[in-house]
């Protein structure tokens, strides 16, 4: 295959209409044609380029609000995962990593941890309570925060079924100035309890509310309170 | 301060949720666009949106910064599970579109691709609108209809080198056309 044809069939695969057949010769010319890569990432640059002149359609409101219920629900499986099971999750898949090496792995961060005399050990979590807020008196909740990723998970019960238009919005409250908004709750899919994962340091925050906001949530709280919790070490 | 691409993909990567969603606000609206121009109906192109994000979740990104852009990536990738799905219900399995997990972007970075950021639709539009009937139609068969180079040779009764022909000159128009509007030198090769 010379340049020239390399040329088409790179410019066919740009626009993603390169045939199985095509693409072994194509890319056996590339790892011998310094020129033609170059004109692959050119091609490739020029096609990606396309969506750009659609006219934007707006998505509807609920994608994002079902994308975003799925992404809240497994962040807080994972985050409520045992360490191990997390350890072990984090080896990639497709490693060629045995049964005996992950063991031999988890042994290696065991004795990293605890083995060694003088060694800084992992901070034990932290757990706050949260209660019911001015609107929602009944709800009860745990804020568990995990001090060595500076992540925390809400978990509460009680809060009352929202309209397809609301959302319980997490908001930080410094001792002074705005409260910022850090998460959604998301129901939990067997109802009843309703989660939220805050990725954010609780440093400097003296408390942690959620009030009812509109869709997509609000830069300040609006709505009502529905729950409330200082941050002070018990 | 608004988030930057950088900093979505950082977010994307330590599996924040806070990055999808920072992604979806800024590029779900394109990715939709790009659904349902291709699969034409409103229910599915909301599913493959949401099977798109929802990848980029559970495997963190794979995006390489100086490989592309974060927008063209999220639109390759939507592009690709929705030709996928328009593929499915044509029963056609022949036609070589990567899925994500494999390389999505080229392998040399090209430095006209932070230079075509700023390009504008209407600029993008009025290039496509420049190009010949046929050109337009071949690159659109292909980009957004899925349609391998025999299939479109057979939908247009033209040979196919005509098609790889009209598919490489219209990318090299685009790509000379744009850069004139951005006065950054490119010549074709």
């Amino acid at each position: 295959m010379n340049c020239e044809e390399a040329h088409d069939l790179l410019a066919l695969d740009a626009v993603g209409g390169l045939e199985t057949s095509d693409r072994a010769e194509m890319e056996r010319h590339l790892t011998t044609c310094a020129d033609c890569r170059q004109a692959a990432a050119q091609y490739a640059n020029v096609a990606s380029l396309l969506p750009a002149a659609l006219e934007q359609v707006q998505p509807p409101a609920r994608l994002r609000r079902t994308l975003m219920a799925q992404v809240y629900a497994e962040a807080t499986t994972k985050t409520t995962e045992p360490w191990w099971q997390r350890l072990l999750n984090a080896i990639p898949a497709n490693r060629a990593i045995t049964a005996v090496g992950a063991v031999a792995v988890v042994a290696a961060v065991v004795f990293g941890i605890w083995g060694t005399p003088g060694r800084q050990q992992v901070s034990p979590p932290i757990a706050y309570a949260v209660s019911g807020g001015t609107s929602q008196e009944s709800v009860t909740g745990t804020l568990n925060v995990d001090t060595t990723s500076e992540q925390s998970v809400l978990t509460v019960q009680g809060l009352a079924v929202l309209p397809s238009t609301e959302v319980y919005e997490v908001w930080l409250v410094p001792a002074h100035g705005a409260p910022k908004g850090v998460a959604f709750l998301t129901p939990s899919p067997s109802g009843g309890s309703w989660t939220a994962v805050v990725n954010v340091s609780l440093a400097g925050y003296d408390s942690i509310a959620a009030t009812n906001e509109p869709v997509g949530g609000s830069p300040a709280p609006t709505g009502a309170q529905v729950l409330i919790g200082q941050l002070m070490s018990s | 301060m608004p988030l930057t691409d950088d900093d979505i993909v950082r977010s994307i990567s330590t599996h924040s949720p806070e990055g999808i969603e920072a992604l979806y606000d800024r590029y779900g609206g394109l990715a939709y666009s790009v659904a349902l121009r291709i699969l034409g109906d409103r229910g599915a192109a909301e599913d493959v949106v949401q099977e798109s994000f929802l990848s980029v979740w559970r495997r963190g990104s794979t995006f390489q910064s100086g490989r592309g852009s974060l927008r063209s990536w999220v639109c390759t990738i939507v592009r690709n599970r929705a030709i996928d799905r328009l593929r499915g219900d044509r029963h056609r399995t022949h036609l070589d579109t990567p899925i994500e997990g494999q390389s999505l972007e080229p392998a040399v970075t090209d430095p006209w691709a932070q230079v075509a950021l700023e390009l504008s639709g209407e600029e993008v539009r009025k290039a496509l609108a420049e190009l010949p009937a046929e050109q337009r139609q071949t690159i659109e068969l292909a980009y957004y209809g899925g349609y391998s180079q025999s299939e479109i040779a057979t939908a247009m009764e033209v040979p196919l080198g005509t098609v790889k022909g009209r598919v490489r000159i219209a990318l090299d128009k685009l790509r000379l056309t744009l850069a004139d509007r951005l006065e950054a030198p490119w010549q074709p090769r």
